[in-house]
């Protein structure tokens, strides 16, 4: 018998067989294998010896102390990184897309004037811009 | 099925996070606070600085709420996260430091276990068993270690280690196969 432990798919065979991750016919026939491969045997024997390493509970002040970290973080945190909580960030972007169009608009003699006539598919574009980035928002 | 619900659902509640909701944040610590420690605690062997570490851990999570993006199931995410923070502690060798109460916990978890009172003799055997498990996942290189714990302990599979290592699914069955031969020798002589 050739031992599933010296190619590559036996080896992958005897790993899913371990963690139990395959279908009925595999693990038959990984359970037929092992019956006469000592070897194999030893192999998920070794899987079982593993369970002795039990993990302790978590302590009771876990979470206590995890909040007491997040809160003196959020404390220390600059006021600039507080504004870049996810809902504002692209009503800010909206916003600075608007003012960086406004200060584009050519300054002539009769800016003024030209302002007044602004072209009202820009504002609609504007508003449109900043409808489509609201729903991030929410 | 039921698995696949779950961490979309993790997603989701990460996602709420990003949107300021803490209670959100306080369900994915309830569910994932068990396993990120255990697996810490199985890498570095100290409870103290597991705990630390899964601190550090949840931490980052918590930073990363608002970019966060749910391109990965949120499990792979965050033991990327917790195995990233466990190999830089393993390398600065802080486990250095708690190297000494390794006995005192050895005894701490044999009080635990104590309910069904073994005699002086089966704790020692118990004990004996628990330091060479101990010992032989402790010798395994790093990365082989951080795979084994999640195949075994953490029900994570193939992809998802190979995630969370950066390499090929084949990679991970290769490193896998690698680590239980040499668990095998090690642990040979346990009955």
């Amino acid at each position: 018998m050739i031992c599933l432990n010296k190619n590559e798919q036996g080896a992958e065979l005897l790993t899913g067989y371990l963690a139990k991750t395959l279908d009925a016919a595999g693990m038959a026939e990984v359970d037929r294998h092992i019956q006469d491969c000592a070897e194999c045997r030893g192999l998920v024997s070794v899987w079982e010896k593993l369970d002795e390493f039990a993990a302790p509970e978590v302590t009771a002040g876990f979470d206590a102390r995890l909040y007491a970290r997040i809160a003196a973080e959020d404390a220390h945190r600059p006021w600039w990184r507080r504004l870049l909580w996810r809902p504002a960030v692209p009503l800010v972007a909206a916003g600075a897309l608007v003012g960086l169009g406004l200060l584009m608009v050519p300054r002539t003699p009769d800016a003024g004037k030209q302002a007044s006539n602004m072209d009202i598919e820009q504002v609609a574009q504007a508003v449109d811009d900043m409808d489509l980035l609201t729903p991030l928002a929410q | 099925m039921e698995a696949v619900a779950a961490l979309e659902q993790d997603a989701q509640l990460m996602l709420r996070v990003g949107e300021g909701d803490d209670t959100s944040f306080a369900l994915l610590l309830e569910r994932h606070r068990g396993p990120v420690v255990h697996f810490l605690y199985r890498m570095v062997q100290n409870q103290a600085i597991s705990e630390e570490l899964a601190q550090e851990v949840f931490l980052r999570v918590y930073r990363s709420r608002s970019t966060y993006e749910p391109t990965a199931k949120f499990t792979t995410w965050l033991f990327r996260i917790a195995t990233h923070v466990a190999l830089n502690s393993i390398r600065d060798g802080k486990k250095e430091k708690g190297h000494e109460s390794l006995d005192v916990e050895i005894e701490g978890m044999e009080r635990q276990v104590a309910d069904c009172q073994p005699t002086v003799e089966q704790e020692m055997i118990q004990n004996v068993k628990l330091r060479e498990v101990r010992q032989a996942i402790e010798a395994l290189p790093a990365k082989q270690r951080a795979a084994v714990l999640m195949h075994k302990y953490e029900g994570l599979d193939y992809a998802q280690i190979a995630a969370v290592l950066s390499c090929s699914e084949s990679a991970v069955k290769s490193l896998l196969f690698r680590a239980y031969e040499s668990l095998r020798g090690r642990l040979a002589h346990m009955a």
